[in-house]
């Protein structure tokens, strides 16, 4: 009876034609222009092939961007994870049953700000004169000022502990429901040989939740991808080019700065190969 | 052990705090005036004052951002229902060989970055002449919905038991009356989480709306980050109120969110 059914192919037809439309159309496009010398500024353009790519590894200020957007890669991902592992391990060993359900509302409320409150908030608390953050460190010091947001070597970490306040509590949530749902067993067994607590979860209950952790790792740094949001609400890319990810210098370069929408989709085009590899490798890896 | 204990109790309390104490921290500085604001010591004991809120909502900027906001998210998630839902289910429940593929480029969608979708996006509606038009930030908005809908719908279609479908199979329903009266009630409480989920994201998106609206479609994440480059006299207390405005509807589907949570990780317990 299934078999015969014309159901699959009219729910399943339109809309892959209208998913592969939407996202082929740009992305081919997106390749057209990075091949083109098309300016926000004229009409006009012609063809000038492979020099955007050309120009972008002669750029000194593209090669920061790749190096900001690996460091911001890296440093999200294993905060995010640490973060996560840490609490949800926390959760599962000391929290009643009914602690555990007020934390995991609690730590679901950061992911579901947009970025750019998200991303507000934490601007004022970060403010070196009023913000709530900042204000342990002047109380202690009697008043010297602490501006993370506007000191190099401070700005992406400030800016990338938003996203860990975000993403981080989350998953702890996260983690917490696999523990949940791993057999007793083990850890009984674990237990009665003297285990300590930590060695359990260290060596029997996040050996055996590998999967879904590895799975999970794979999802934030998918998400660390789209990094847009709080770099510029925060701190434009700023101070000079510290935080300045390949999405920020893609988009100052096509709209603040210079319009030039080519170069900028060059960017795009390289980010897009990129990421598409990697993701497909690691995705392939995660599933066999 | 006991100490152990007392010290892990500790961190998650102070975890909670951090949590949600930044968000109560704006929302109780958009109650203030500017100079309770900008002290240096942080101020608890203030006399409230609505005008921010009422400044915020009597603005015609945030009026229209908040209009544009739900029409294209409302829009762009009822897309993604009307196509998504049926997919998924298709996908579910009729396995042939592309099963996996079709899920992988569904999946494979989110790998995209933002921008490289945006750029030329905004080329292309530049030249159709929809440029900072609502339909092209819902047709954009679309392909997001869609595709998170159908990643997260089809293990919630595959949840439901076989067993219930066959019977209605056997009673003499056709294949869609078993998907309309059968499979949608049933996985309901996921699918709306789903559903939720997407809404959420397409609220909260920002690259996109910045690069297709330069005007007229300006949704509200953006107005809200408009506020805040108002020169050298910032207006704390506005934009505080503001980014409440902004965060209150992903916020309202919290408890449609966790449950959705929880049914995943119930399903995979069993």
């Amino acid at each position: 009876m299934r078999r015969r059914s014309s159901l699959p192919v009219t729910f399943v037809v339109p809309t892959l034609a209208i998913l592969l439309v939407l996202s082929m159309v740009p992305t081919l496009y997106a390749i057209v222009i990075a091949l083109q010398n098309r300016e926000l500024s004229s009409a006009s353009y012609s063809w000038v092939w492979f020099s955007n790519f050309i120009d972008l590894f002669l750029d000194r200020r593209f090669l920061n961007a790749v190096w900001v957007s690996v460091k911001w890669e890296v440093v999200t991902v294993v905060a995010t994870m640490t973060v996560a592992i840490g609490l949800g391990v926390l959760m599962f060993e000391v929290a009643s049953p009914r602690l555990r359900n007020v934390y995991c509302l609690l730590f679901i409320i950061p992911v579901l700000l947009p970025r750019v409150s998200a991303a507000f908030v934490w601007k004022f608390a970060y403010h070196p004169l009023y913000g709530i953050a900042t204000y342990p460190y002047r109380l202690l010091t009697g008043g010297l000022i602490f501006d993370p947001l506007s000191k190099p070597a401070t700005a992406l970490f400030a800016v990338a502990s938003v996203d860990v306040w975000q993403w981080g509590l989350f998953f702890a949530v996260i983690v917490l429901k696999l523990l949940e749902t791993l057999p007793p067993q083990p850890i009984e067994a674990a237990r009665l040989d003297h285990a300590r607590r930590w060695q359990i979860h260290a060596y029997v209950t996040l050996p055996m939740l590998k999967a879904p952790l590895i799975s999970l790792m794979f999802v934030k740094m998918i998400e660390s991808l789209r990094s847009f949001d709080l770099i510029y609400v925060m701190t434009r890319g700023g101070p000079g080019v510290a935080t300045e990810t390949l999405d920020m210098y893609a988009f100052s370069q096509g709209f603040i700065e210079s319009g030039k929408v080519s170069y900028a989709s060059a960017m795009a085009v390289l980010m897009m190969i990129a990421t598409v590899i990697t993701f497909t490798m690691l995705w392939k890896r995660v599933q066999a | 052990m006991r100490i152990g204990r007392l010290i892990g109790q500790a961190v998650l309390a102070i975890a909670g705090f951090l949590a949600v104490f930044p968000l109560l921290w704006t929302a109780l500085n958009s109650l203030k005036n500017n100079v309770d604001i900008i002290t240096r010591v942080p101020r608890v004991v203030f006399t409230p004052t609505l005008a921010n809120i009422s400044y915020i909502l009597g603005r015609d900027s945030v009026l229209t951002g908040l209009y544009n906001s739900v029409v294209a998210c409302g829009c762009a998630v009822l897309v993604g229902v009307v196509l998504g839902l049926p997919a998924a289910y298709a996908v579910a429940r009729y396995p042939n060989r592309w099963a996996g593929d079709i899920q992988f480029f569904v999946l494979s969608l989110r790998f995209l970055p933002p921008v490289a979708v945006a750029i030329p996006l905004m080329v292309i509606w530049l030249q159709i002449g929809l440029y900072d038009t609502l339909p092209a930030l819902i047709v954009t908005y679309s392909l997001l919905t869609i595709s998170v809908i159908m990643w997260l719908a089809i293990p919630a279609f595959q949840a439901v038991p076989k067993e219930i479908e066959e019977a209605a199979f056997v009673d003499g329903y056709g294949a869609y009356s078993v998907f309309w009266r059968i499979a949608l009630p049933v996985a309901a409480r996921s699918l709306a989480g789903a559903v939720a989920f997407s809404f959420v994201l397409v609220w909260n998106e920002f690259l996109i709306a910045l690069m297709l609206s330069s005007s007229n479609a300006k949704t509200l994440p953006i107005v809200a980050s408009e506020l805040s480059q108002q020169g050298m006299n910032v207006p704390w207390g506005i934009l505080n109120a503001s980014v409440v405005l902004l965060s209150l509807p992903p916020l309202l589907f919290l408890g449609v969110l966790s449950g959705f949570l929880n049914s995943v990780f119930r399903q995979k317990k069993t």
